[in-house]
């Protein structure tokens, strides 16, 4: 059964179309990612199907209910961190999930939480004082708190360094490891590859694939590159006689080498044969990066 | 209806308590509760505010003054405290966190005004106290009116910035229009200028500013009922329209 599904969603902000037509299923216990540049209308989604803003269009279903005409049982269910939001500044961590806790019928040991999300000497900060990461944990525990069925993460490694981004990514996972369906908004290709299970790739307003990440990446093309620097003198010839490879150029003593299918495989067989050594060899395969600017037609803007 | 059976009884405990000590933990909380005790304590030291004084019709100043300042905390917590919280609230974000909480924006203003009114309680008992036992101030006219009237004008000036709390943006956008409420009401009240030296006609519109209406009940002024059907007046058409018009964002 499907968790959240989304059919044909239509917002407008006055005359700003924010989106314009996005469907969508996300299934029980996946981690699926809404993908899109700045202003491709995530935010507005999510929005709507966490019931802060009714849709003009098409059909929301969260957990089987409607977010706007059953929004106090959706609170119940759905943790959400939005993308903008606050805590009063002096408020500690600890009363943070108190305060949340105390607000569901079921709610998880805030203490317990605190220390699955690494804030346990942390319970007495006030909430100004703690880093971004450390903020960023606590949004997660607080949509955590109430043993939601489903939580919707947007943006929640956005302005956080590599290392506190790579702490929260397995803090996604254990949520998701604890049966909790993810619906998590990025524009981190990495962050999309390393945690979805699949990926809508929303582009002004609209979906332009739903697919997993790998799958995304494929559509962009099989196109692969490698670059080496050969042990000896080598023919070009020899590669350029293989089928798999498209394009050969030199750039000093490396080799750039693109191609299609096995083109690695090809390659170094030959080498072989021709008993050469790629030295500082690597390979490029299509992205999700590369899928996003092919599919969407421009870079991520961010 | 909904709204009550999913959101827990305990909830809008918590959140009151977190309010409460929130608020104290702002250093603006003392001005808002300490610097009218203070003001009493200073004005009880004065001899010249001690003695009968003709023009006060042989009342002390003490007398008239005590009132006054028992005034300024609901005025201080409902103007300014109030709407400014709230305000700081909306604009970092706080209450579009708690929007996707199962609390109910009417769940929301009622703890605040709970912790407003629990406050301005308790620094109005503190400084009739003062009052009372060491300067020797007593309640003027008739208890029952100056109670009622008391209860029902604090009521009024937390309904008004319960009003301005649910629709101000911005901190200082809360404070231009709580501060000048403030000061249309301690004006009102002859804080700045006794009310029986102003003109008639500023004396009768001043019965229609929340605490001008007080101050009249308390000194016998005009119509009792008429005071206190204002005062409730502003109460029920401010409260829930603050409830209904509330802004997350
Ligand atoms: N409250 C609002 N009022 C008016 N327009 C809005 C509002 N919120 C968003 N928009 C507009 O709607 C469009 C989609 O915005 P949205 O925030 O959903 O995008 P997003 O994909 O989340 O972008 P980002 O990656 O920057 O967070 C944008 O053009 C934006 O300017
Ligand atoms: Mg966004």
């Amino acid at each position: 059964m499907a968790v959240i599904e989304v059919e044909h969603l239509h917002k407008r902000y006055g005359h700003v179309t924010a989106v314009r037509d996005v469907s969508f299923q996300v299934e029980q216990g996946e981690i699926f990612g809404i993908l899109g540049p700045n202003g491709a209308g995530k935010t507005t989604t999510v929005e709507c199907l966490s019931g802060l803003r009714q849709a003009d269009g098409g059909r929301v279903s969260v957990l089987g209910l409607d977010p706007v005409r059953q929004r106090d049982e959706l609170r119940q269910v759905l943790g959400v961190q939005l993308q903008s939001s606050g805590l009063p500044d002096k408020l500690r961590v600890r009363e943070a999930l108190e305060l949340y806790a105390s607000f569901h019928r079921q709610p998880a040991d805030p203490v317990e939480l605190m220390h699955r999300l690494g804030l346990a000497e942390k319970a007495g900060a006030r909430y100004k004082k703690l880093s971004g990461g450390q903020q960023q944990r606590l949004a997660i525990a607080l949509a955590m708190i109430g043993r939601p069925r489903a939580v919707v993460l947007d943006e929640l490694t956005t302005g956080l360094d590599p290392h506190a981004r790579r702490t929260t990514w397995g803090l996604v996972e254990q949520v998701r490891d604890t049966g909790v369906t993810v619906l998590l908004v990025t524009h981190f290709m990495e962050e999309a590859e390393r945690l979805c299970d699949r990926v809508a790739l929303i582009d002004r307003g609209e979906v332009v694939a739903v697919d997993t990440p790998a799958g995304l990446a494929a559509r962009a093309g099989q196109r692969q590159r490698m670059r080496f620097r050969p042990s000896a003198p080598l023919d070009e010839e020899l590669l350029r006689a293989l089928p798999e490879v498209a394009e050969v150029a030199w750039h000093g003593p490396v080799v750039e080498i693109s191609g299609t299918g096995n083109l690695v495989h090809a390659v170094t067989a030959q080498l072989a044969r021709a008993q050469i050594i790629a030295a500082d060899l690597r390979v490029e395969q299509a992205s999700l990066d590369d899928a996003f600017i092919a599919l969407t037609g421009h870079p991520d803007t961010d | 209806m909904s709204t009550v059976l999913h959101f827990p009884r305990r909830g809008l405990r918590t959140l009151t308590a977190i309010q409460a000590k929130l608020l104290l933990r702002e250093p603006a909380a003392l001005v808002w509760l300490g610097l009218p005790i203070v003001l009493v304590v200073v004005f009880g030291n004065i001899p010249a505010f001690l003695t009968p004084a003709a023009d006060l019709g042989g009342k002390r100043v003490i007398d008239v003054y005590v009132p006054t300042l028992a005034a300024m905390v609901p005025l201080f917590l409902a103007c300014t405290a109030l709407p400014m919280t709230m305000a700081s609230w909306r604009e970092k974000d706080v209450l579009r966190r708690l929007s996707v909480s199962p609390v109910p924006a009417a769940g929301m203003l009622a703890a605040l005004v709970a912790v407003m009114a629990a406050l301005a309680t308790a620094g109005v008992a503190v400084i009739v106290a003062i009052g009372a036992l060491a300067f020797d101030v007593s309640t003027p006219g008739n208890p029952g009116a100056v109670l009622a009237s008391f209860v029902l004008g604090a009521a009024a000036v937390l309904a008004l910035g319960l009003l301005i709390a649910a629709r101000a943006r911005t901190g200082p956008a809360a404070s231009a229009m709580g501060v000048p409420l403030m000061i249309l009401n301690f004006f009102a009240s002859g804080l700045y200028f006794p009310v029986a030296q102003m003109p008639h006609l500023l004396q009768r519109v001043c019965e229609f500013i929340p605490f001008g209406a007080v101050t009249a009940a308390w000194s016998g002024q005009g119509q009792l009922w008429q005071h206190l059907l204002v005062l409730a007046g502003y109460t029920a058409v401010a409260g829930p329209l603050a409830a209904r018009t509330f802004r997350w964002e």
